[in-house]
């Protein structure tokens, strides 16, 4: 089946058994390998990507539901403001150790920053709360997404 | 491999769920595909998306009713102005659902077909009378939810139907409503026990109308209703509140299984219920 | 352009992972897909005892696509692999043991293939007897999990000092308690799985996520009958280890299926339910203590009895719990020990190594057992700890002086002063209705290193590449703890670098030297005590050359600077690209070792040792936690937790606190809600709906405290914190508990369910 879709805003078009996942159109196909897989049933959160401005788990879905969607990967997040803001504070406030979970705690992280304000501690343990890390033990995530909220909210402001 | 099907009309689905009576109807996937790990690859059946089907999206406001779309996603419930005048109790259950990705991509008619005893929607659905809408090539119908919901895993859903719209009467809302889930942790869990009450008293204090439903305390939602008949005209006093917990503690059917015994399914059922007793005098 | 600046240690310089990390680019050995491959995967036993009588591959062969299905016929060589006891077979050839034991090896073209081929293949499996419980194993009539071990013990052993029973017999005041802890697996988000494939020269190369790849090559080598140095190991960077990835898990699989391969790579990736059937555990244990004092708190004597189970292969077992009975006794000074403990073989999946191995099963029974003391003597529970904590000098309960920094009452000191503490019981009284208020705490510690009669040792290879930038080839996997980042920091700053001027090569056999497995939070203080030798050789050849090149008839001027050398007297400089170019290959090699430091007088305490005891150098923590329980439904609710440790000096405080925050995370699962569910051998809870690890909303923020100090043998004066965090949460919890409802959990994890079954009871 010939899917078309956009991909970190670039168009895609590729021919694809319709129920093949996508994580893996994704991953094999296409050699993004950003995208994680962690536990393949909906329950980690590593294979996090936006659909739509919406996020998805791409273990969960099947490549014919990308057809005329507009998707976005990790590999996308740097070409955007908001994307690259929430890199930078990631790196920075020490919120990265093995790294897995990272980028789709960032896809989560976006699509939290884009409802509105600058958001609360406990509001961005909530819109992480379907992303699991072994690693952190979250306050460091929390740290890195509070201070791009707050980033952004400046950057907003001054324009 | 298999096809998967994308129709964008209600007639088309059925059509095309007739010619493939093997079909398996999909809308967020997120039950279907995990239970799918599980199959022998080379035998999958064909999937038929309705995600793109406009008759099942979106939420509606009809004269005597609120219309949800099968395939409405829960993000989309949770956020919508209509639910939240006239089925708080649903969005509040909806909140508790897996994770923000998740509720972007699970529907509430997948919840309802899945029929899991567990499923989180299913107990304020209940208590709102909900009516699930039915539609075939032969025609439509539309069952209450206590109907539609056989047992574990199992619905009234004939072989060539589809769920349509799960249908709310609009009533005034009750001044107390409440629905809260128990897990083994606090979020993305599987319901070890859910409770949604709704009450509203009279002008002496006194219950003057209690609705009940427990999840995961039986193999569909648990009623009491000859409990709820014994309310009417109770005092929200300390005596009141032990007869509900011990009603409670005997009236639920839970089963142990890997996320708990079943008698601390039976706990936890009557201290949620107690405990929105309590609230009401509060 | 701002001025470049060379790293430093003590600062917390920014990870030199974290950008592709963050970008995605990172490539794990899960991201590896190379041209013409193909996928291998495992037929599991599916029972947890018998005898394998055949195995029948017709059927799977039919499915397209499928190229082989191999059994233990086709492994050459012993078909036993293992880091100490080499009992495991590749694939099984007689005695099943395990539900997870590997029965046959399919290869095939697409992953679909695969799992269909696997689905077909028929095992024929004569069911034997079974044992699960460890205590029923070492019962007469238990059935042997292996022939030659009789009562199915691994390791029995004994700590004894002094004369505990007739100490505890004359003790003021003596508490005891039973304790148990669960099964529980690491879950780290990449699971098992690498590429290997057979070269040309007859090399098998492989790259795996592992945390062991230099003896890896002797595990594989000596299962398959391949000399270790015709195999070569890549480890990139982990997707977490925790101890699941120390020792073969697809190794020797993988090298299998190369053999098999007609030279294309196999790649093989568990997915989450096979790393839970397959993949090793940390020991479940059942504890007895009792423990006497005298009326002001003076601990006097401990008798405590251990049991561990080990699953149904060796793995590490006995190391594991030679090191928890290193540590029965806690930080503390007890004159009188007897510490005994088995480890026993079941039929149950198999424990290996996971953080804090050993030692986070017996904080919680000597914690705990402290509270019980404490309440027996209407004591502050700080203040009965503070009275015992070892100090520099002191004899630990094992027997050993301690002459490496000791920081337990710094840690006890400062957990004091802070305010969680000190407003506890207003918080307390904050409880609202239907809940109750609780804070305990736990007194911790963790030795770092393989301890006696193994070689705990590391070599350091820097080179100065043609381009100009330094490379330090890492020999000891970067899990996720951030060993890369110490490493480039302590190479910086000692060569006066920043991290645009350094390069870190992740381990590779063939480029790398061996240097241990990257475990016993070893990794960042022996590798990091070779690189700093190396780092410091390397520095005084390049202003040596670079004199050389300046025709200096003195070098002492000369100084490194972000890319190049200077010599301020003469305003004269060399690029290091262009120093590069006028040294020879081998002269811009350096390479350095070092040799971790061991007990030259080994206490006489202890029986039946094996090997790994004694430590010499332990680090230190005090944890508290302050919960809220709800009485309704037993969920238990951690709002505040801190964890003060004693390290060292700090090398980077964000590492520093990356690996305490993380590893209370683990512990604070590890307390309420994970336990690897069995029924007859065959693990339930195989997926992550069904074990449960904390998310973001299941835990507060967790505050780190760092005590300075530093240990005298330490890079930089740094100890390893990869495991002691682990140790604190559960011990903390159920003191918490204890606090806030007066009933004493002894059954780890604290599930919601256990904890209301316990407060009716007490009803």
């Amino acid at each position: 089946m010939k899917v078309r879709f956009e991909l970190n805003e670039a168009p895609m078009e590729i021919d694809v058994a319709p129920d093949r996942r996508v994580v893996d159109l994704l991953r094999e196909d296409l050699r993004l390998t950003g995208t994680k897989e962690g536990c393949g049933t909906g329950e980690c959160g590593a294979c996090t990507i936006l659909v739509n401005g919406q996020t998805r788990l791409s273990c969960l879905m099947v490549a014919a539901q990308l057809d005329g969607a507009r998707v976005t990967t990790v590999e996308g997040l740097a070409a955007t403001t908001a994307g690259a803001t929430i890199q930078r504070a990631f790196v920075e406030e020490g919120a990265v150790q093995c790294g897995f979970c990272i980028p789709g705690m960032e896809m989560a992280a976006l699509a939290l920053l884009r409802q509105g304000d600058a958001p609360g501690r406990e509001c961005i343990r909530e819109g992480l709360s379907g992303n699991l890390c072994r690693c952190t033990g979250y306050t460091k995530i929390v740290d890195a997404v509070e201070r791009a909220g707050r980033d952004l909210h400046a950057g907003r402001e001054e324009q | 491999m298999s096809a998967v099907l994308t129709p964008a009309r209600l007639d088309e689905a059925l059509r095309l769920l007739a010619e493939n009576p093997a079909a398996l109807a999909m809308a967020g996937a997120t039950d279907l595909l995990v239970r799918r790990r599980g199959a022998i690859p080379g035998h999958e059946p064909v999937l038929l998306s309705l995600a793109h089907v406009a008759e099942l999206q979106g939420i509606t406001e009809e004269a005597a009713f609120l219309a949800i779309g099968a395939a409405t996603p829960f993000s989309r419930i949770i956020a919508d102005p209509l639910v939240h005048r006239y089925a708080p109790l649903l969005a509040q259950a909806a909140q508790t659902i897996g994770g923000p990705a998740i509720r972007n991509m699970a529907t509430l008619g997948g919840n309802i077909c899945t029929a899991s005893p567990a499923g989180d929607s299913l107990p304020p659905l209940y208590l709102l009378d909900a009516r699930i809408e039915l539609a075939s090539p032969a025609g439509g119908r539309a069952l209450p939810i206590a109907a539609f919901i056989l047992g574990p895993g199992r619905t009234a859903l004939e072989q060539g139907e589809l769920v349509t719209r799960i249908l709310l009467p609009k009533a005034p809302r009750f001044p107390r409503e409440r629905f809260i889930k128990t897990g083994r942790r606090k979020a993305l869990a599987i319901s070890v026990t859910s409770f949604a009450g709704r009450a509203r008293l009279d002008q002496d204090g006194r219950i003057a109308e209690i609705r009940m439903a427990w999840g995961s305390v039986g193999p569909t939602v648990v009623r009491l209703p000859a409990l709820e008949t014994e309310l009417v005209g109770a005092p929200v006093h300390a005596a009141t509140v032990e007869r509900v917990g011990l009603a409670v503690h005997q009236g639920v059917a839970p089963i142990s299984d890997l996320r708990a015994s079943a008698g601390y399914r039976r706990l936890v059922a009557a201290n949620l219920a107690t405990q929105f007793v309590e609230a009401l005098g509060g | 352009m701002s001025p470049r600046e060379p790293l430093q240690v003590g600062r917390p310089e920014i990870r030199y992972d974290a950008a592709a990390k963050a970008a995605g680019t990172e490539p794990y050995a899960a991201d590896l897909y190379p041209e013409n491959l193909l996928w291998a995967g495992v037929v599991r036993a599916g029972v947890a005892s018998g005898r394998l009588r055949s195995v029948a591959a017709e059927a799977a062969l039919t499915v397209p696509g499928v190229v082989r299905v191999l059994t233990a016929a086709d492994v050459p060589g012993p078909n036993r692999h293992g880091i100490i006891h080499r009992d495991t077979p590749v694939l099984v050839d007689g005695r099943v043991r395990h539900a997870g034991d590997a029965v046959a090896l399919v290869i095939a073209e697409t992953h679909a293939a695969l799992r269909q081929a696997i689905g077909r293949v028929r095992a024929e499996i004569e069911p034997l007897p079974a044992v699960f419980d460890p205590e029923a194993a070492l019962g007469e009539d238990a059935p042997l999990v292996h022939e030659e071990r009789p009562g199915n013990i691994l390791l029995a052993a004994e700590i004894r000092k002094g004369a505990a029973d007739q100490a505890l017999a004359g003790c003021e005041v003596v508490v005891e308690g039973e304790f148990s802890t669960s099964m529980q697996a690491h879950i780290f988000l990449e699971t098992e799985n690498g590429v290997a494939r057979l070269e040309g020269d007859g090399t098998v190369s492989m790259t795996v996520s592992s945390q062991s790849p230099f003896r890896d090559r002797f595990e594989v080598g000596a299962a398959l009958d391949i000399p270790y140095d015709r195999i070569r190991i890549v480890a990139p960077s982990l997707g977490g280890g925790f101890g699941g990835k120390d020792g073969a898990t697809v190794q020797c699989l993988l090298a299998l299926a190369a053999l098999h391969a007609g030279g294309r790579p196999v790649k093989m990736h568990w997915q989450r339910e096979e790393s839970m059937a397959a993949g090793y555990k940390r020991h479940p244990c059942r504890t007895r203590y009792r423990l006497g004092a005298d009326r002001d708190g003076t601990l006097r004597a401990l008798y405590c009895s251990l049991l561990y189970d080990t699953g149904a292969y060796a793995h590490l077992g006995g190391e594991v719990m030679e090191l928890g009975m290193e540590h029965a006794g806690g930080p503390y000074r007890i004159p009188h020990v007897l510490i005994e403990g088995r480890c026993v073989y079941t039929n149950n999946p198999v424990a290996g190594a996971m953080r804090a191995f050993g030692v986070c099963q017996v904080a919680f029974a000597m914690e705990s057992m402290m509270d019980l003391l404490a309440h027996q003597l209407a004591m502050d529970p700080l203040e009965l700890r503070l009275r015992n904590a070892l100090v520099d000098g002191d004899v630990n309960c094992a027997g050993l002086p301690l002459t490496t920094s000791t920081g337990m009452v710094g840690c006890l000191e400062m957990l004091r002063d802070h305010p969680l503490w000190r407003e506890r019981q207003a918080w307390k009284d904050g409880a609202p209705p239907h809940a109750r208020r609780g804070v305990g705490l736990a007194a911790v510690f963790n030795a770092s290193g393989y301890g006696g009669k193994v070689r705990d040792a590391a070599i350091a290879k820097v080179e100065l590449n043609p381009d100009g930038r330094i490379a330090i080839h890492n020999a000891v996997t970067d899990m996720g703890q951030g060993n890369a980042c110490g490493f480039v920091q302590m190479a910086g700053s000692i060569l006066g670098q920043d991290a645009d001027q350094l390069e870190l090569r992740q381990p590779d056999t063939a480029t790398a030297y061996p240097s241990g497995s990257a475990s016993a939070g070893r990794t960042t203080y022996t590798f990091g005590n070779a690189l700093i030798r190396a780092c410091e050789e390397l520095r005084q050849r390049l202003i040596n050359r670079a004199g050389l090149l300046l025709f200096l008839d003195d070098d002492c001027e000369l100084r490194l600077v972000p890319g190049k050398v200077i010599h301020p007297p003469t305003d004269r400089e060399v690029p290091l690209s262009r120093l590069a170019a006028f040294m020879p290959r081998e002269d811009r090699v350096c390479i350095s070792q070092f040799v971790a430091p061991v007990c030259r007088q080994v206490p006489d305490t202890a029986t039946g040792f094996f090997i790994g005891f004694p430590h010499v150098i332990f680090a230190y923590g005090a944890h508290l936690a302050r919960i809220e329980v709800d009485l309704r439904t037993g969920l238990i609710r951690i709002d505040d937790y801190v964890a003060v440790t004693d390290g060292g000096a700090v090398l980077n405080p964000c590492l520093f606190d990356q690996q305490i925050q993380g590893g209370v995370a683990q512990g604070i699962g590890y307390a309420l809600m994970e336990e690897v569910e069995r029924r007859e051998g065959c693990i339930q809870s195989e997926s992550l709906a069904t074990y449960l690890i904390p998310t973001a909303v299941d835990v507060p923020d967790i505050l780190s405290c760092r005590l300075s100090g530093n240990e005298a043998t330490g890079p930089f004066g740094l100890k390893g914190v990869g495991e002691v965090a682990m140790n604190g949460p559960l011990p903390a919890v159920a003191n918490a508990v204890a606090d806030a409802c007066g009933i004493r959990l002894r059954r780890a994890p604290f599930t919601p369910e256990r904890v209301l079954l316990a407060l009716e009871e007490q009803a």
